[in-house]
């Protein structure tokens, strides 16, 4: 089968940051494959390793996000696909959408996997948007992938427990990072990465459909107090507490 | 009238308590603005939620009944919510931030070529902009977004548990039977099985209290510790990623930005580090008790009452101190 994964390249959550006038200051030199997105590289290769087949990824991004797609290659996929956008592109999941559309309306890959959410968005529309503009059956949230014929079973998490789902190809399946532990690259699959085809082509994305206004620190709670003592003795004055000040028992 | 429209999903013949939070909040918004607030039910029969919902504001409800509708797939359901907007026109649609939802919204969107902001913590609107706060970057920040509604097509917006109360301001709805369009022999999903966890008593995203385990917990003595707190506070159980991992707790139990979010009254974290995944997930309880033996655990920053100790000796007279209050 023919795979191809959407990644992306965001910044790293754990990195230090802070808003200053309604604006986000992030350290631009802390930005990281996100996590969902390697996890579908690392779907789409174990299904590979198992089945054949071939694995392409394809990011949006300026170009220092090729770096990131450097980093899938090293993980194991075949070839890469730049859609370079300007610095300071404002993107949206739709204009995002759009562009992955074009790409595989051209190229039609069997299977379409991406994160089932972007680490630093969390919105997780794109995955649906793609599937509908497409025509494809989708899964989201998927924690568990087989390969069964020419089509997929699909394991996802859903409200209730798990749903296990029979899926045709060509299809669309996000990612959760719950499905598995993406592979960290060996030295010489990062320089073997090096000699990989990646295919780099300008694009411009449509004006984005939402504005974001302002980013603010979310609200900040009363601080806390530790209830003192020997176990017994907390335990005893935590439940005052509960009942006579935070009326919460 | 402008009408704003609340996607109530039902399960087990109830609309999920998110569900009428939702519906809580779209029907405060047309009460100020002086426009028709309307419910959707999908469900095998939609028409056992209506008085429910009529109850909680729905001027009228749109009922999709169709035995699709048992089984989690997301084509059908986009299907009929596309129908019913479509009939009904509104300019905003409000769904409760669940796994189902998240299943559809994006299809959903890109069919209607809507504007759409998921996941928010609170949302108003003025004129022809909705207005939603959304957490961004792990729940770190929260980014201010906007989004136009206009004649062609109206702005989504899906809310996170525990954003509104729910609360009632009865009417008697109109009910509207709509049919679903799907022919469910198309559908090129097939759904082999649902997998149904054994978690606690008590449904998660429904609780008023939550004890959550974390990597603390690590054996089965104290998960049976956290069992019983759970038991004595009438408390739902949910879990940090790290004992999902482990087996200990089921995915469902998983509370977090991968996982679920919950703002019940009172939340205990057994034995949680705090790393902001998790956090971004159960910060907006109200009242946040966290018992870890590490003083310099990130959880105490976000907790109400901290107890410094290894949970093995805090939870037996804790879980006796409660039963003592209680009786």
């Amino acid at each position: 089968m023919r795979f191809s994964v959407c990644i992306n390249q965001v910044p790293d959550v754990s990195a230090p940051s802070q808003v200053r006038d309604g604006q986000l200051i992030l350290d631009a030199g802390r930005v990281v494959l996100d996590a969902y997105a390697a996890s579908a590289v690392e779907a789409a290769l174990v299904l590979q390793e198992a089945h054949g087949g071939d694995v392409e990824v394809v990011l949006i991004g300026a170009q220092k996000a090729s770096e990131t797609i450097r980093k899938a290659l090293a993980m194991g996929a075949d070839s890469g696909v730049h859609l370079l956008v300007s610095e300071d592109a404002a993107l949206d999941s739709r204009s995002v959408t759009a562009l992955l559309a074009d790409h595989y309306r051209a190229s039609s890959p069997d299977v379409i996997l991406a994160g089932k959410q972007s680490q630093d968005t969390d919105a997780g529309l794109v995955g649906g948007m793609l599937a509908e503009a497409l025509g494809r059956p989708y899964v989201t949230n998927a924690v568990g992938l087989v390969q069964e014929g020419d089509g997929l079973v699909v394991t996802r998490q859903g409200d209730k427990g798990q749903e296990i789902i029979g899926l045709p190809t060509p299809c669309v399946v996000t990612c959760s990072n719950d499905m598995n532990d993406p592979r960290i690259p060996k030295l010489k699959n990062i320089m073997a990465s090096k000699k990989k085809p990646v295919e780099t082509r300008e694009v411009s994305p449509s004006a984005p459909s939402l504005r974001t206004v302002a980013y603010e620190m979310p609200p900040a709670r009363e601080p806390g107090q530790t209830v003192p003592g020997e176990p017994a003795e907390a335990a005893h004055e935590l439940v005052r507490l509960l009942q006579d000040e935070a009326r919460a028992l | 009238m402008p009408t704003i429209l609340t996607t109530i999903p039902v399960s087990d013949g109830q609309p999920s308590r998110t569900a009428l939070e939702a519906l809580t909040r779209a029907r405060q918004l047309a009460t100020e603005h002086g426009w028709t607030c309307a419910a959707v039910a999908l469900a095998p029969d939609a028409s056992v939620v209506s008085d429910t919902l009529g109850r909680y504001g729905a001027q009228t409800v749109y009922a999709v009944s169709d035995a699709t509708f048992a089984e989690p797939l997301n084509a059908p359901v986009v299907d009929a919510l596309e129908t019913v907007i479509r009939e009904a026109g509104p300019e905003i649609v409000v769904f409760p931030s669940s796994e189902g939802v998240k299943d559809a919204l994006g299809a959903l969107a890109e069919r209607l070529n809507a504007p759409a902001l998921p996941d928010v913590a609170s949302f108003s609107m003025s004129d022809s902009t909705v207005e939603a706060v959304r957490p961004v970057m792990a729940a770190k920040f929260r980014a201010r977004v906007q989004a136009e509604t206009s004649s062609d097509s109206p702005v989504l917006v899906s809310v996170r548990a525990g954003s509104y109360a729910a609360e009632e301001s009865p009417v008697t709805p109109e009910v509207i039977d709509v049919a679903l369009a799907t022919d469910a022999s198309s559908l090129r999903q097939t759904l082999r099985d649902v997998v149904r966890s054994a978690g606690g008593a008590v449904d998660l995203s429904e609780a008023q209290v939550v004890v959550a385990a974390g990597r603390g917990v690590r054996d089965e003595a104290g998960k049976a510790l956290v069992e019983e707190l759970a038991d004595v506070t009438g408390a739902a159980i949910g879990a940090s990623r790290a004992v999902v991992e482990l087996g200990l707790f089921p995915a469902t139990a998983q509370i977090g930005q991968t996982g679920k979010v919950v703002a019940p009254d009172l939340y205990f974290a057994v034995g949680i580090s705090g790393a902001i995944q998790h956090v971004a997930g159960m910060t907006g309880s109200r009242t946040i008790v966290a018992i870890n033996k590490d003083a310099d655990a990130p959880i105490f920053d976000v907790a109400t009452y901290g107890i410094v100790g290894d949970l093995h000796q805090v939870l037996p007279p804790l879980i006796e101190a409660i039963r003592d209050a209680k009786a």
